[in-house]
């Protein structure tokens, strides 16, 4: 009975699992946009953008799989539209460029993107 | 100037007992989801905790009894079981998650991935609990983690609060759904500050340390003064969160991120800075994690116990801190991130904090252990408060978390 | 410390009491005991220690499975005339190594702890 009574008030005081796991994307996007910003303005060292990442791809590897059966979750193109963003972004978030010979920018804007729109969807 | 250093080592202490994974895990994600939102959950954490080491060291002075032994001898074999069980399931996940912590701080500064640091932070505890006398294990690590002072200088380079976080103090910007995270957030925050397995190790410390009658004026101090620089060092966190994670739209998910507000303050010095308090104060309360269930258990079962001791003098006791590592080893196997595991470590502790306390509560109002020295009714009347809201909260937060996928 | 105690002792007093050895070893707590009646009068005979007596009073089915597991061998018997000093602590005559149980702790260090160095082992 309880169970049932907070499920029910549970209706207007959680997210959908989509928008919760959208949100959380977005979050991790963003914190892997500042990360690497941070490692090239010299604010933190690579030692510590590295192991940033590691935690980044955890939480974040794997997301193309789950996002589309996840409860709430939108379908066609608004849909498609974030699993495009998601696979440049994850580019980045998987083979970080933290020397300069690279294109950090271009990392840091995808990553911005996929962020931005990840967290628009959370909270339509 | 004895008393004044033996005031200061109490403090210190106090800090370290204060801040660990979980506190640092919830006032990161308080700050960057909540902005100012859920600093009321942490004065009220601050002071239950302040009541509870006071009530704990004051029952280990005069009674001359630890937690643990107590209870079996008061209440029996059959009900100690309860609150041991309790223990043993909370603080094997949270003894993992601080092991993490320790982990994921040396990775920060080596760049190593922190799963292959973790059995090297888990030697490094066993090491600490096998061979070090009481005092190392008390003083060592906290005197570390005073570094954590550091955050409130990062949050004046910062230049302060932004004028519109000062509102979210008494209204937290909850979103559409977002109520669920909050209260999860409460109860972890309650969990993580208002932890049972201090009790345990206060009172085996006091034990170790021959506290008697006359110790109870320092306890007092060293319990508001400490755990009161703690919560300090805990709003920092939240301050810096609100401040720089916030308006970036991160979420702390990961421990990483809290450094990143120290990083923006002062570079690399910040980010490393928060690297060894995290580092630090997981260690320290790694150990008092597990030398607190296997004081517990030690007592509860009428075994030798002491950390200063030689391992074979009290070969029960040393073995089932053993076992609790591996315990610990084969939780960190399910690959949980750390600050995750501390968040939901937190809220465990809060759920079961009505089985850890009750015990503790009728103890301090039992004459046979205190004599005139039992609790005043306001004291009791905060305690069951509080013991009422850490359970609602976490009954009603857990299920809503799980429902809603996880936070 | 603040507990004052008559000569006679209830059953629950004993009961879940620390076992402490003649050269201060604590050893255990009292599982249970054993008594016999002599006439009108309930003697208690003796100590019970080790986790089947401990389980018990906890619970039947428990009690069972250890017995079969176990098989009596951690589960010793202390005489009360053993019993030197009665108290929140019971002192006993003998030395540690004179009880089977305050023989684990010994067992543990040698065949176990030993072979992780700094155990103190000789």
């Amino acid at each position: 009975m309880l169970v049932v009574a907070l499920l029910c008030t549970g209706c207007q005081f959680v997210q959908s699992a989509f928008a919760n796991t959208a949100g959380n994307a977005g979050a991790a996007l963003a914190a892997a946009s500042t990360t690497l910003t941070y490692a090239h303005s010299g604010k933190i060292t690579d030692a510590y953008a590295a192991s940033s990442f590691i935690n980044f791809q955890s939480e974040l590897d794997g997301l193309d799989q789950k996002l589309p059966s996840t409860q709430g979750a939108p379908s066609g193109h608004a849909i498609q539209r974030l699993l495009d963003l998601y696979k440049t972004a994850i580019r980045a978030v998987d083979a970080p460029c933290l020397t300069a010979s690279c294109d950090w920018r271009g990392q840091v804007a995808a990553l911005d993107r996929a962020s931005k729109a990840f967290l628009e969807a959370s909270n339509s | 100037m004895k008393t004044l250093l033996s005031i200061a080592l109490g403090v210190v202490t106090a800090i370290g007992g204060f801040l660990d994974a979980g506190t640092v895990a919830t006032a990161g994600e308080a700050g960057a989801k909540f902005g100012l939102g859920l600093v009321w959950a942490i004065l009220l954490s601050t002071v239950a905790i302040v009541l509870l080491v006071e009530m704990t060291g004051r029952f280990a002075a005069v009674s001359k009894k630890t937690y643990a032994s107590a209870i079996r001898e008061n209440f029996g074999i059959k009900f100690y079981l309860l609150p041991l069980a309790s223990e043993v399931i909370a603080e094997s996940i949270l003894l993992t998650a601080e092991i993490g912590g320790m982990a994921i701080a040396i990775s920060l500064i080596t760049g190593i991935s922190w799963h292959v640091l973790f059995p090297v932070a888990v030697l490094l505890v066993f090491a600490s609990a096998w061979r070090a006398p009481f005092s190392w294990i008390e003083n060592g690590p906290a005197l570390l983690g005073l570094v954590t002072l550091s955050f409130i200088a990062g949050i004046v380079a910062l230049g302060g609060p932004q004028r519109d976080l000062l509102p979210t103090l008494w209204q937290p910007p909850i979103q559409q759904g977002g109520m669920a995270d909050y209260l999860y957030l409460i109860a972890a925050t309650l969990g993580a500050t208002i932890s049972p397995y201090m009790l345990y190790f206060y009172s085996s410390g006091a034990r170790e340390e021959g506290w008697s009658t006359r110790s109870l004026l320092l306890n007092r101090v060293t319990a508001i003064v400490g755990m009161g620089f703690g919560c300090i060092g805990s709003l920092a966190i939240v301050l810096l969160s609100a401040m720089v994670l916030r308006p970036l739209n991160m979420t702390a998910n990961t421990l990483g991120e809290i450094g990143l507000a120290m990083a923006k303050a002062f570079g690399p010095v910040g980010a490393m800075l928060f690297a060894i308090a995290l580092f630090a104060t997981c260690f320290g309360a790694a150990l008092e994690v597990v030398l607190a269930v296997s004081y517990n258990i030690a007592q509860g079962f009428g075994w030798e116990w002491s950390e200063d001791k030689k391992p074979v003098e009290a070969a029960r006791f040393n073995l089932v801190i053993i076992l609790f590592l591996l315990v610990a080893v084969l939780i960190s196997l399910l690959g949980i991130d750390p600050l995750q595991l501390a968040l939901f470590a937190s809220t465990v502790i809060a759920l079961f904090l009505p089985i850890s306390l009750f015990p503790f509560l009728v103890l301090m109002n039992d004459r046979q252990y205190l004599g005139d020295k039992i609790n005043g009714r306001l004291i009791n009347i905060a305690m069951l408060c509080i013991l009422f809201i850490a359970f609602v909260v976490a009954i009603v937060s857990l299920p809503l978390e799980i429902v809603s996928g996880g936070g | 410390m603040p507990r004052e105690r008559d000569d006679v002792f209830s059953i629950r007093d004993i009961l879940d009491s620390q076992l402490e050895t003649s050269d201060q070893r604590k050893i255990g707590r009292v599982a249970d005991i054993e008594a016999e009646w002599r006439g009108e009068n309930l003697y208690l005979t003796s100590l019970l220690v080790g986790p089947q007596a401990l389980a018990k009073r906890i619970n039947g089915p428990l009690h069972a499975l250890l017995r079969a597991l176990f098989r009596d061998r951690f589960d010793s018997a202390i005489p009360m005339r053993d019993v030197k000093e009665f108290g929140p602590t019971l002192q006993l005559r003998r030395k540690a190594s004179e009880y089977p149980i305050g023989r684990s702790d010994r067992w543990i260090a040698d065949h176990l702890l030993r072979w992780i160095p700094g155990s103190g082992h000789r």
